[in-house]
């Protein structure tokens, strides 16, 4: 039991891949060799799955496969835990009032796990995260003048009143775009930057990037992005079947929005969403080019907790909106619209009638054929019967 | 990439000109939303905040200048710079900058020295001298003498407490290291004999440049002549007697 499970994900792992044809258009070699060679890979992921089938069966067969019992969630009653358990929550209802009241602690890890809600944005919040300060006064970007408060001990100071306001703004835009349906991308590449990152995507139900951005990725999807799946999902986000051969021939998906942690690392993933039409938002420094990105937020970018606070905002900022997305269609309203070309999905039915007319088209061609024949015939008949 | 591209500001515009001429039929995802949510203004010079008294002779309105930001002051900063000219070595000491919440500074009481949570460090001097003078009525030098007073007296004791745990941890069996000074002795003198060594070579090898210079006659080192260890021999030299040379 176990080891049939076991084989059939490592195989589907191991042998998933399907080149999209999109990508082998791309390739300026024949198409036809290509097909060819898909179908060979083909047979051979059939050929090795009925292989491990086989060893499977072999492997089943053995005494010791007998003797294996695979865990269950019906297990026995434990009284002892169950007895400790409430013992613990007895002890803690009675005493969590006593002692001291700490003051509220920097805890780094509750950025990640627990981070702050658009409606959390404070000032104060934004001073500790030292979002405030700027880099030295020589190497700032007078297009930024308007964000700057002051200089202090040689550097400029970004107004946190001005870091609230923009930050409010890009997180309105994130939650309006994930109620829409929208792809959002969240790419911080600096070293530390990762957690925050990904777990701004997951709450955003969309796609991190925390490594070197690979130039080309938009505007040469096909090529980059060939591995990467693509799933066809109904309004309450699950898969649908019926589009495998249109998923096989999509183009690579282009993000709708994008939001970049350190805009000076990444000019190229920037540039390429310009190219294209993306809106972007991205976390602009004294030193920073504030036309480089769509929504600005004037912040400390060399700060980790100050992008951690950034990412986390517009994080639970996309959450609420996939969150109202989700009940929204949970009522019946859709509020985003299928893309162009995906029309409905093949059902069975669909398949059974395609096959049907595709047997009466043939018959029909057969009868055609045969009537033209006989015409042929006559007409040679009628011929001669002339001539004579 | 000379030039403004104000592509990404513009890209509501953009997706917009393409719908009206029909290049795209369907607007993109965000579109509804970019549209009405629109980026905030950028590149334009705003008046930045005012840190001090401008009068009409102030340079600050000339108009090159009136669009710098300032400089940021606070009235501690004249006490700061006192209490740090007083005592430099209190720079010496590491600051923990890390705030909390950011509300740290409100739970502050300075009506004492020493607050719960927070670093005793010359900030809290400067804060309570701000105390005494605001709130309770003194002038600058009475509270600063004041102020550092009470400093003083907590530093003595935490001196006194460490010499007090040194003497327990000895008693009990412990043993130090090289302190800090004396470590930086060491170092110091290493470096010094380094320099001593190298500075010897160089000496030598000086008076042997100065002594190569005068080669021949008219010197009290004729001997050194004979024994001439630079390359390039006088054709005189050679022709009076024989120079023993070494392999250059």
């Amino acid at each position: 039991m176990i080891l049939r499970n076991f084989a059939v994900r490592h195989g589907r792992r191991a042998f998933a891949t399907q080149y999209r044809n999109t990508f082998l258009r791309s390739l300026s070699i024949e198409t036809e060799t290509l097909l060819h060679e898909t179908e060979a890979i083909a047979q051979s992921i059939e050929n090795t799955t009925k292989e491990t089938h086989s060893i499977e069966a072999s492997i089943n067969q053995l005494s010791i496969a007998e003797r294996f019992v695979p865990p269950s969630d019906a297990g026995e009653e434990d009284h002892e835990v169950a007895a400790n358990h409430n013992l613990l929550r007895t002890i803690r209802k009675r005493t969590h009032k006593l002692g001291s009241v700490p003051t509220p602690e920097y805890e780094p890890s509750e950025l990640i796990h627990n981070p702050p809600r658009p409606k959390d944005i404070t000032l104060e919040l934004l001073m500790a995260s030292q979002s405030h300060m700027g880099h030295s006064t020589s190497v700032w970007n007078p297009m930024n003048q308007r964000y700057i408060y002051g200089i202090r001990q040689g550097i400029h100071i970004i107004s946190l009143e001005v870091t609230a306001a923009h930050l409010r703004r890009a997180a309105k835009v994130v939650e309006g775009v994930a109620y829409h349906g929208g792809l959002i991308l969240f790419v911080g590449t600096r070293k530390g930057q990762s957690a925050c990152v990904v777990k701004a995507a997951k709450l955003a139900r969309g796609c991190h990037l925390f490594e070197r951005w690979k130039p080309g990725t938009i505007t040469n999807g096909n090529e980059i992005l060939r591995k990467c799946a693509i799933r066809a999902v109904d309004r309450l986000d699950r898969d649908v079947d019926g589009f495998d051969e249109k998923i096989q021939n999509w183009t690579a998906l282009k993000p709708d929005l994008v939001v970049v942690l350190n805009p000076l690392e990444n000019y190229l993933l920037l540039h390429e969403c310009g190219l294209n039409n993306i809106p972007t938002i991205g976390v602009i420094d004294t030193n920073a080019d504030p036309t480089w990105v769509t929504y600005p937020i004037p912040a400390n970018d060399d700060s980790l907790r100050c992008v951690q606070v950034i990412a986390g905002v517009l994080g639970r900022a996309a959450e609420a909106g996939q969150e109202k997305r989700l009940a929204a269609a949970a009522k019946g309203i859709v509020t985003w619209e299928p893309p162009k070309g995906l029309g409905l999905p093949v059902t069975e039915e669909d398949k059974v009638k395609a096959e049907k007319r595709r047997v009466a088209a043939a018959q029909r061609e057969k009868e055609a054929a045969i009537e033209k024949d006989k015409q042929i015939k006559i007409n040679a008949a009628r011929r001669e019967l002339y001539n004579r | 990439m000379r030039g403004l591209n104000l592509k990404p500001a513009r890209v509501y515009q953009t997706v917009s000109l393409l719908l009206e001429s029909g290049s795209i039929t369907r607007a993109p995802s965000w579109y509804k939303t970019i549209g009405s949510i629109p980026p905030a203004e950028i590149l334009t010079r705003t008046q930045p905040v005012q840190h001090r008294q401008t009068t009409r002779k102030s340079k600050t309105r000339k108009p090159s200048k009136l669009f710098l930001p300032q400089n940021i002051e606070y009235e501690e900063d004249i006490l700061r710079r006192e209490f740090y000219r007083d005592h430099p070595w209190e720079l010496a000491r590491p600051r923990i900058v890390l705030e909390d919440d950011g509300k740290d500074g409100q739970r502050c009481d300075w009506s004492k020295l020493e607050q719960p949570g927070r670093q005793l460090s010359g900030e809290s001097v400067v804060q309570r001298q701000l105390w005494l003078m605001n709130v309770a009525g003194m002038s600058n030098s009475q509270a600063y003498d004041i102020a550092r007073k009470e400093f003083y007296a907590v530093r003595h004791e935490e001196e006194v407490e460490r010499r007090v745990a040194k003497e327990e941890a000895t008693w009990v069996g412990a043993y130090f290291g090289k302190g800090a000074l004396e470590i930086g002795m060491e170092v110091e003198d290493k470096s010094y004999e380094d320099w001593r060594a190298w500075a010897t070579t160089e000496v030598e090898a000086i008076q042997r440049r100065k002594d190569a210079a005068y080669t021949g006659f008219g010197t009290a080192h004729e001997d050194d002549a004979l024994v001439d260890l630079d390359a390039e021999e006088d054709p005189e030299a050679v022709e009076t007697e024989p120079v023993k040379t070494a392999v250059p």
